[in-house]
């Protein structure tokens, strides 16, 4: 089954603050294809709508101008999504009354993953995610790192076509991101999944992405193809280089973006 | 644990250093408020008003939580009931817990259910008030993550909705307890011929002052008994997930 995404003409806009006052147009006429396993990085200024982005793709705001589709399949006005997703919020939104296993349980019972499946692919990934020792406890005695890395375990453990990912590796430290990194590369090279992840790390986007889109003021500015052959290496020069050219991209959409504010 | 042991002997001390500074009739002390309780107990029918009081205290919170609860809950999830709503959960607290026994004596009858139902729909403003703060307190992020993880309405209902307001349904019943008791003496007093509070009216006009702190000892002691041993235990257990919290 084809789980690429095409986006057209997506806009956007959240309701004026106050009575009179004018709407809240964050995305702009978006337009963007996804290819079936592409992963795609998305980077952009703070408050620039990437957050917005991903809640219309999953489905979750429906209340959206323009046409989101999966593969043929229409994104429909109500009703489940066409494709199976898994979603990496920005924060953990983890059920604080269960432990971290019974969290991933959750989403395993919602989901069309087997039971007799889940012990391995739980196992698999709190292995995986250095958690195996924090199974039995409750999110509140995790750290925000460990938190995260547990919304990670239950966004994979539903085994998604389609995967977004809301800057997951942003409060880890430098060793165990570049781990997990190498690890999503991996589960993504072996599962095959269409990826969408946030980041505002250009580097980060760089190594991971096929493909680097620069949102601003609503649309997308500018996609760099990474060209770069598979497995990468971290410290592959090659990398640097097209990572300097998304992060100059960014600084110049950012600063673009600023300017058309001070105007208006 | 220990403060609070120490602190009842305090007040026990207390109580029987100003038992020595009136007469009898005024303040009893507390070892002879304690003998005329186990007096009560040898020879009288004690355990039967304590029965129909606490029946009365039981099916009063029962109604008030009948009403509070989806009130409080509607209040706190829905803007059209939250602005509709207000005025009138306020009207309903604000009214006297008199008027309403009297309200229900009058129009129902000098009966059981009159009695219950005063005590229900007096408590019953307070449980929604406390519900309604709550629910408002609710993390709507996770009602997302349910359904990006493709959880039905129902199973949302369930899990997620659930066990963020039973917190709120666990302290309003705590606290719903507590008011209950008190509007439950009164109305016996008003309109009933049994119970604590018919038992503790009956002594003031005898003027016994030694029988009416025997009820009210007994009655405190056996909702501090609820209060303290049976509700905070079931709590306790329902919410270990919880962080505790230290002051
Ligand atoms: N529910 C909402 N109601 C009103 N405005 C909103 C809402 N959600 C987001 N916005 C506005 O939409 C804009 C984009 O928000 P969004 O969360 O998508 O940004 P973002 O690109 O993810 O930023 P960041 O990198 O800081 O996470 C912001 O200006 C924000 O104020
Ligand atoms: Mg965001």
């Amino acid at each position: 089954m084809d789980n690429g995404i095409r986006i057209q003409g997506l806009t956007k806009s959240f309701p004026a603050p106050r009575k009179g006052g004018a709407e809240h147009r964050v995305l702009n006429g978006l337009d963007l294809t996804i290819g079936d396993n592409e992963f795609v990085c998305v980077l952009g200024p703070s408050g620039c709508g990437k957050s917005t982005l991903l809640n219309t793709l999953s489905g979750l705001d429906r209340d959206y101008q323009g046409e989101i589709r999966f593969g043929a399949r229409p994104m429909t006005r109500a009703g489940k999504p066409p494709v199976r997703m898994g979603y990496l919020f920005q924060d953990p939104r983890l059920l604080p009354w269960l432990s971290a296993e019974r969290n991933v349980d959750f989403a395993l019972e919602n989901s069309n993953v087997p039971r007799h499946r889940w012990a391995e692919i739980k196992d698999h990934y709190f292995q995986l995610t250095g958690l195996q020792a924090f199974r039995g406890h409750h999110p509140h005695e995790l750290s925000g790192g460990m938190a995260q890395r547990l919304a990670l375990v239950r966004a994979l453990a539903v085994e998604p076509d389609v995967l977004f990912m809301d800057e997951p590796f942003s409060g880890l430290d430098e060793l165990t991101a570049r781990r997990l990194r190498v690890d999503l590369l991996d589960i993504w090279r072996r599962t095959g999944k269409t990826i969408v992840f946030i980041t505002h790390n250009s580097y980060e986007a760089t190594f991971l992405a096929d493909r680097v889109v620069v949102l601003s003021q609503g649309r997308i500015r500018r996609e760099i193809p990474v060209t770069v052959p598979r497995p990468r290496d971290y410290d592959d020069p090659a990398l640097f280089a097209v990572s300097k050219e998304v992060s100059a991209t960014f600084i110049a959409a950012a600063e673009e973006a600023e300017r058309a504010r001070a105007q208006s | 644990m220990l403060i609070k042991v120490g602190s009842m002997i305090a007040a026990l001390l207390a109580w029987l250093g100003l038992s020595f500074l009136f007469p009898e009739t005024v303040l009893p002390g507390p070892w002879q408020t304690i003998q005329v309780l186990a007096d009560n107990f040898a020879n009288g029918d004690i355990l039967s008003h304590l029965a129909a009081t606490l029946g009365r205290v039981l099916g009063g919170l029962v109604l008030a939580m009948a009403v509070g609860i989806p009130v409080g809950v509607l209040m706190g999830v829905n803007r059209l009931a939250e602005k509709t709503l207000d005025v009138w959960v306020m009207v309903a607290l604000t009214v006297p817990s008199l008027c309403y026994a009297i309200f229900a004596f009058i129009w129902i009858g000098l009966n059981e259910t009159a009695a219950i139902v005063a005590i229900g729909l007096t408590s019953a403003p307070s449980i929604a008030i406390n519900l309604w703060e709550g629910v408002k307190n609710i993390d709507t992020r996770l009602f997302q993550m349910a359904r990006v993880f493709n959880a039905s309405r129902w199973v949302i209902i369930r899990r997620v909705l659930f066990p963020q307001v039973l917190p709120y349904i666990m302290a309003s019943l705590r606290f719903g307890l507590g008011i209950v008791w008190k509007i439950t003496v009164l109305v016996e007093l008003l309109g009933r011929p049994d119970g604590v509070g018919f038992e503790l009216f009956y002594w003031y006009q005898l003027g016994n002052m030694q029988q009416v702190l025997a009820w009210t000892l007994l009655f405190t002691l056996v909702m501090l008994f609820i209060e303290l041993v049976i509700l905070q235990n079931l709590e306790r257990r329902m919410f270990a997930w919880r962080p505790e919290v230290r002051i």
